[in-house]
């Protein structure tokens, strides 16, 4: 049992992450925007968690322009999508 | 050690419970078009029962023996379907978008273009080729084919939106093939198909998921 808690992932622990894991691990890229919007967050907010899994390398950014407006989409990577199926596994596990 | 162990796990398990229900409502919420309303279906088969029996009492019984009268009842027959089909989109985003604002969603997003365009695709093709058949003049046929283009169409978007979607593609497909080896009798298939089907799984879909 205990093995199984030591595999639920700290970065995950906030509800915020986990949303922005959910949106990114079923939409191949989603912009700033839509994040804050789908999740509920004010700017700042949302800029921290983001600004935290991409530091830990599980979502990426990259930046272009729409007409002179920047957009920044944001994607999963793959240690990303595979640290998040492996805490999902380890959620699943403990509430069996 | 053991019970310190126990309840160590016990009292985090809700919060793993919650973690997983948040996890599951963001991926829907993001990747699917959730706000198509249950009304858009019923409406859209009252329509087409209104537009078939219409079709069907005032010009299929009594076929035009001039060349003349064959040509006006196409382009009344081509109105009738125009109109229903009108309607029906007009009503499903009517309500697709009141049922958006209720549950606080957005109507215009990424699932619900995804949406459009994947059942677009095959439901324009459908549509030109039944234009194509109904200048050649094979009418007969056309039942079959709105039905077979409609169902592949829905089919292929299932996947943006809910799961009963992809099932009544398939019992539109189903109804499409039985139209086309029943071929004299194709406007009650095409009945059934946009008219029943549609309420019947309306009206699940709006048990399901509009109620709540």
């Amino acid at each position: 049992m205990a093995n199984i808690i030591s595999n639920l992932n700290k970065a995950f622990d906030s509800r915020i992450r986990l949303g922005i894991m959910s949106v990114l691990m079923v939409n191949d890229s989603v912009d700033f925007n839509t994040l804050k919007e789908l999740l509920e967050l004010t700017d700042g907010n949302l800029a921290s968690h983001i600004k935290a899994l991409e530091s830990l390398e599980y979502i990426q950014s990259s930046k272009q322009f729409i007409g002179r407006k920047p957009n920044t989409q944001y994607a999963i990577t793959d240690e990303g999508r595979r640290s998040f199926q492996e805490h999902l596994n380890a959620l699943e596990q403990l509430i069996r | 050690m053991q019970f310190k162990v126990l309840l160590f796990i016990f009292t985090p398990m809700e919060k793993q419970l919650e973690d997983i229900k948040a996890i599951r409502e963001m991926m829907e919420k993001s990747s699917k078009f959730l706000s198509l309303s249950g009304l858009a279906g019923i409406t859209a088969g009252i329509t087409a029962i209104v537009g078939a029996s219409f079709a069907y009492f005032y010009l299929l019984r009594y076929p035009g023996a001039t060349d003349f009268n064959r040509f006006q009842e196409m382009i009344i027959l081509l109105a009738d379907a125009m109109l229903v089909l009108i309607i029906s989109i007009g009503f499903a985003l009517y309500f697709s978008w009141k049922k958006a604002k209720k549950k606080k969603l957005k109507f215009i997003n990424k699932a619900t273009l995804s949406t459009i365009y994947n059942l677009g695709i095959p439901l324009l093709t459908g549509g030109i080729f039944s234009l194509i058949l109904l200048f050649r003049g094979n009418v007969e046929i056309i039942a079959s084919n709105t039905l077979l283009f409609y169902g592949l169409g829905l089919v292929n978007a299932s996947k943006y939106t809910f799961e009963e979607i992809h099932y009544l593609g398939i019992t539109e497909i189903i109804l499409g093939i039985a139209a086309a080896i029943f071929l004299y009798h194709g406007i009650i298939f095409w009945t059934i198909g946009f008219g029943v089907c549609h309420i019947v799984y309306g009206a699940i879909m709006y048990k399901k998921y509009d109620l709540k």
